[in-house]
């Protein structure tokens, strides 16, 4: 074994080193051809808009006066200290806490049920997937209805049930959870069909083999599929959370971040301070402490979700 | 060697059309402006931007730059109605790009921002001398002002008034508001009149005090005038601090009783269905000019003088009403001030306000067309007029505007939505506004 490994390369290189430099060159230039297009628009429309943004972080910085002044850390040290700010960083989190583990469960849910292929199955995977597929603002704007105290439809179901209404939306004690409930609708679809997509990937013959061995349903999704599955889990997990600490379109059409405030989340606090409080440096220095944390969780998530089990 | 140098020159060329792409592009449009400007033939092309209205509005604009078009048939003017939502964020985006229009649409509270950051020009000159300053209303004048230099010209006024529903007053057995504007009602009568009008049994609320919650400079230009109202002001004259203004007693009683509107009295809802006060949901509105173009188009069976009556604003200690509005001005970067102002100039004229005004139904910015339009001193038009020629107030002129009006919306959110403790939310919210007027004069 051990001899073998150590021959092949060597003669792989020996021939190539005479024949095909030229073959190597060119196949290198080709993939640098292939990666350059892409590569120069990442660098003028991200890198750079990021190092510049990152720039003007450290100034004071007013979106339609030209002058700028340096001001060191003095941004980032009033954002610590923003009551505002804190409260648009708490919504994020709590949207996210409660969004990342119920979204999941219910995508995951959804795609055990619908693993198996039938006709109906597939039917019933377009009906999950397109709330995924219409337009953010057209799905607030009819839940907005749906919510609404007096005429909502949710509340005209309450009514008949002899429950009692509420006012969701204009409630700051519930909004959120209003906003959350929309969000869920909005994604699980998406996520299902990613889970999906792992649960296929899963081998048949190890569930056969687990039948054998005389494992049931229970503990097969607990011994079987759950593990194999970390990866698929990993991603939904990492990309619901970079998703829901982003939170803004939704809000900003369904409560407009109130009332109340109630529902600003950091990154419609970030867009109302840069463009209707035209304070550019303030909004970009909250956007890097926002992209800090969302890459330390990142960082974390990845760390504790690393799939040691190969198949 | 070779291989890296022709790779370095790839980039480098992928990477120079790109940018030759984007430059050829602007010096394009350099020397069309150029051209158009000095050249060929003398035409100037003005640009002008402005927030998109109704069908009417849209209409009455495009009329106006077609005239202005046949009277200067060297200017030629790029009208680009904008929608609301997106007008104020657009409008700064391409002021910081360093290329705005040479003529916009500015929302009068906020021009002490524009002005102070200088991206707009001072017409005091030219209004001076040929503006015929002395014909525009005296407190919308003041309005267009900052440190003492006009930099925006009026063409309408907008006003708000008492919206009432007749058919509910009638059925509770409540006697009409005075209809004469300078006779208003006062809050406390207002107030009787919500109780016996309130039955949230069947949906019907006694008051909605100022146009529920919304967004953006709404909550500010209905709810400062509350606080007038009950002889309070938001900031000190010279608008350095809102500390003893907005928490002055007469502040606190003003927002009090806005609370127990909501709180105490239950008299008003937070949550409204959209046309409350058309749907007969609401006794008494807040409303403004625009409303009657609304409710006529959108609710023909609901009339006015049978079903609805205006009267005009309440009173506590004093009367008051806001004013402002959306008037035009000149881009510090502008390379045609002349021209932009030549425009500006039949916008805001005699003719051009009246041909404004006579299509929109708003309150003209010039007593002298106030004057000469009838309708405007019949009933129910002549309350609006009165209120925005006799007791109309501006909303405080200072470049942390934006703050301030972000402060109102807030504190009555706390105060109408949250039930906070009135003195404490307004504490917070005058250490809001003085943090940033301090920002601003550093």
């Amino acid at each position: 074994m051990e001899l073998k490994k150590s021959i092949t390369p060597k003669k792989n290189l020996s021939i190539s080193n005479k024949f095909s430099m030229s073959y190597g060159k060119s196949e290198k230039l080709a993939g640098i051809a292939f990666v350059l297009p892409i590569a120069v628009l990442l660098i003028i429309f991200m890198f750079y808009p990021m190092i510049q943004a990152f720039i003007i972080s450290f100034q004071d910085f007013n979106l339609i006066s030209q002058k700028k002044t340096f001001i060191g850390f003095d941004n980032y040290i009033n954002l610590f200290k923003d009551k505002e700010f804190i409260a648009s960083l708490k919504h994020s989190f709590y949207f996210a806490m409660v969004v990342v583990p119920v979204q999941g469960i219910i995508s995951l849910g959804l795609a055990l049920l619908l693993q198996k292929k039938s006709r109906i199955n597939s039917f019933f995977r377009t009906i999950y997937f397109i709330p995924v597929v219409i337009s953010t603002a057209v799905a607030a704007t009819v839940f907005e209805l749906i919510y609404s105290k007096d005429f909502g439809l949710l509340n005209a179901i309450l009514e008949a049930l002899h429950l009692p209404t509420v006012n969701f939306l204009s409630n700051p004690d519930t909004a959120m959870n209003g906003v959350i409930i929309l969000g869920i609708w909005k994604a699980a679809g998406f996520f299902m069909i990613i889970f999906l997509a792992g649960l296929n990937n899963i081998p048949a013959d190890l569930y056969e083999a687990a039948h054998v061995d005389g494992a049931g349903k229970i503990r097969q999704f607990f011994s079987i599929t759950l593990p194999l599955l970390k990866r698929t889990i990993a991603f939904v997990a990492i990309i619901t959370t970079i998703d829901a600490i982003k939170l803004s379109a939704l809000v900003y059409v369904l409560t407009g971040g109130g009332p109340s405030g109630s529902t600003e989340t950091t990154v419609v606090y970030i867009f109302r301070t840069a463009f209707e409080q035209m304070s550019m440096g303030y909004a970009s220095a909250a956007a890097f402490i926002l992209f800090a944390i969302v890459l330390i969780i990142s960082l974390i998530q990845m760390k504790l979700f690393k799939s040691d089990v190969e198949y | 060697m070779k291989k890296k140098l022709t790779i370095m020159m790839f980039f480098i060329m992928l990477v120079g059309s790109l940018l030759a792409g984007c430059s050829s592009g602007n010096s394009d449009q350099a020397s069309d402006n150029a051209g158009d400007g000095n050249s060929e033939g003398g035409v100037v092309q003005l640009t002008f931007w402005r927030n998109a209205g109704n069908d009417v509005e849209n209409k009455v604009y495009e009329d106006l730059i077609k005239g202005f078009e046949e009277q200067n048939p060297n200017i030629k003017v790029k009208m680009t109605p904008i929608p609301f939502g997106d007008y104020e964020t657009k409008l700064r985006t391409a002021l910081a790009a360093g290329n705005p229009p040479d003529v916009m649409a500015i929302d009068s509270p906020n021009l002490a921002a524009y002005a102070d950051a200088g991206a707009i020009k001072s017409i005091d000159e030219y209004m001076k001398s040929e503006g015929n300053v002395d014909d525009i209303l005296e407190g919308t004048l003041s309005g267009m002002k900052y440190n003492d230099e006009i930099y925006l010209a009026p063409i309408v006024e907008s006003g708000i008034a008492m919206f009432y529903n007749k058919n509910l007053f009638e059925e509770k057995g409540v006697p009409f508001p005075s209809e004469d504007p300078n006779n208003p009602w006062t809050w406390e009568q207002v107030l009787e009149a919500a109780k016996k009008l309130n039955d949230p049994a069947n949906g019907v609320y006694g008051i909605d005090p100022a146009q529920g919650f919304g967004d953006g400079e709404g909550p500010a230009y209905f709810k400062m005038p509350i606080l007038w109202q009950f002889g309070a002001e938001v900031l000190s004259q010279d608008g350095t601090t809102a500390d003893g203004y907005l928490n002055s007693p007469e502040a606190i009683e003003a927002l009090q009783f806005y609370q127990d509107l909501y709180e105490k009295h239950k008299v008003a809802a937070v949550e409204l269905p959209p046309d409350p006060f058309a749907t007969g949901k609401v006794a008494i509105s807040m409303d403004g000019t625009w409303a009657l173009a609304h409710l006529k188009n959108n609710f023909p069976d609901f009339k006015l003088g049978e079903d609805f009556g205006i009267a005009p604003l309440p009173k506590a200690k004093q009367k008051a009403a806001p004013n402002g509005g959306w008037a035009l001005g000149i881009a510090s970067k502008s390379e045609h001030p002349e021209e932009a102002w030549k425009l500006i100039q039949y916008i805001t004229s005699y003719e051009g306000i009246k041909t404004y005004a006579e299509a929109t139904g708003d309150i003209p910015a010039r007593y002298s067309v106030a004057e000469d339009m009838p309708e405007l001193n019949e009933y129910p038009k002549n309350i609006f007029v009165t209120q925005a020629q006799n007791y109309a107030e501006n909303r405080p002129v200072t470049p942390a505007y934006p703050t301030v009006s972000k402060a109102m919306k807030e504190l009555f959110e706390d105060i109408g939505i949250s039930g906070r403790n009135v003195e404490a939310a307004a504490a917070e919210a005058v250490e809001k506004i003085d943090k940033e007027i301090k920002k601003t004069q550093n």
